[in-house]
């Protein structure tokens, strides 16, 4: 028997869990994911990018270590949100990780993160579709949320995480729409087209899209995410309500 | 500390499983490998307090600490824990009470390197099992 997986389990039996993934790399999930958790005050948010580790970086969290008390990892704070990152288990240093030791991280991460009474438990997915994919699919029954830009390099990849989750039984939740448009004075311009082939794709699996745009000033917020206001947030706030 | 986390995450888990089968547990077997440095008598001691009013009340907690054997899959070396004991004695005085390993035994590839080709691609059984569990 594996008492972490089965803990791991039990905790999140309960809570709902949102997993904010793409298949893709840099469409802006772990900025998605941020804000989704500071929508809905008591959120916890896990960081399971296991070698990215974003999450405590858009935070201002980098560096600060999690203390572990008698009842597991205490986490991280910012903006109401608990966070639990293996960054703040290895500190300020590169993970590099087998498939065994990746779920196992995963594992140890969701049994003794303290949780509290969190709800929803938002999770930041790594790129690809690896160990920590599989891994949450043992621990949970997750809400997937899906990343895409308009970028044809992205909905191929989108799709294929779209196709494996169907055949999971799982349906994406939302479809987020990142980077899609610059708000020009009033006028959108969509530099990389309409994302036609997203949209259809939220259709067929009958999941809403979330288009938000390209906002420049977000990288001001790269450290205090927390404090950010701006019309990305907004999006992600109305796909969490509708969540 | 974090024995105490262990422990209550194993009671917790082993009271639900006694439950749904309607048995009491006598005696658990739980295996650690030598890496994570857990503390077999904090574990134990943590065991006997948080057991109460559960149906381990009666257990007994028996840990095995294991010394993995390593396989490098660069280059395919195989070696034991005592090749890797330098390394991990660094590594516990560079992080002292946060020594990432107590908690995840599997981060050890991140930090261990094969002693013969330097690769981080090390591969070994290093989770935290229940090997035994008796009922009455
Ligand atoms: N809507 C947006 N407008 C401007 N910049 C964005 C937007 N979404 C994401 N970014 C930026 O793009 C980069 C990648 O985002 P990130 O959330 O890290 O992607 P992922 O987690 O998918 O790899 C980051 O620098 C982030 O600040
Ligand atoms: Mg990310
Ligand atoms: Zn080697």
């Amino acid at each position: 028997m594996r008492p972490l997986l089965e803990i791991a389990r039990e905790r999140l039996r309960r809570r709902r869990v949102v997993a904010v993934m793409s298949g893709k790399g840099g469409v802006g999930k772990s900025v998605v994911a941020a804000l989704a958790a500071l929508a809905r005050p008591g959120s916890a948010l896990v960081d399971l990018d296991l070698e990215g580790m974003s999450a405590p970086r858009l935070f201002g969290l980098s560096g600060r270590l999690h203390e572990v008390g008698k009842e597991g990892i205490e986490p991280l704070e910012a903006g109401g949100v608990k966070v639990f990152s293996l960054g703040g288990i290895v500190g300020d240093r590169y993970v590099v990780l087998p498939g065994y030791g990746q779920a196992g991280a995963v594992e140890a991460l969701l049994a003794f993160a303290k949780l509290g009474d969190s709800d929803p438990v938002v999770v930041d997915m790594p790129p690809g579709m690896g160990e920590e994919l599989l891994a949450l699919g043992r621990v949970a029954d997750f809400l997937p949320v899906l990343v895409a830009t308009p970028s044809r390099a992205s909905y191929g990849v989108v799709k294929h995480l779209a196709e494996y989750l169907a055949e999971m039984g799982k349906r994406p939740a939302a479809v987020v729409l990142n980077m899609a448009y610059v708000d020009c004075g009033g006028s959108r311009i969509y530099p990389f087209g309409r994302g036609e082939d997203a949209r259809r794709l939220a259709e067929s699996v009958g999941a809403p899209v979330h288009e938000a745009p390209i906002d420049p000033s977000l990288e001001d917020y790269v450290g205090r995410i927390h404090e950010y206001r701006g019309p990305v947030a907004d999006v992600v706030r109305r796909m969490v309500e509708g969540l | 500390m974090h024995e105490w986390s262990l422990a209550l995450s194993l009671v917790q888990t082993l009271d639900r499983w006694a439950l749904e089968r309607g048995v009491q547990i006598r005696r658990v077997v739980l295996s650690v490998p030598s890496p994570a440095q857990l503390d077999v008598s904090i574990l134990t001691e943590a065991f006997d307090a948080l057991k109460r009013e559960s149906r381990l009340e009666g257990a007994r907690l028996d840990v095995k600490v294991r010394s993995p054997r390593y396989r490098c899959r660069a280059c395919g070396y195989e070696f034991g824990q005592e090749e890797v004991d330098a390394q991990i004695g660094r590594l516990m005085g560079q992080y002292g009470e946060e020594y990432p390993l107590h908690l995840i035994p599997e981060l050890l590839p991140t930090f261990v390197k094969c002693p013969r080709c330097g690769s981080h691609d090390i591969e070994a059984e290093l989770s935290i099992k229940v090997d035994e569990v008796e009922t009455a």
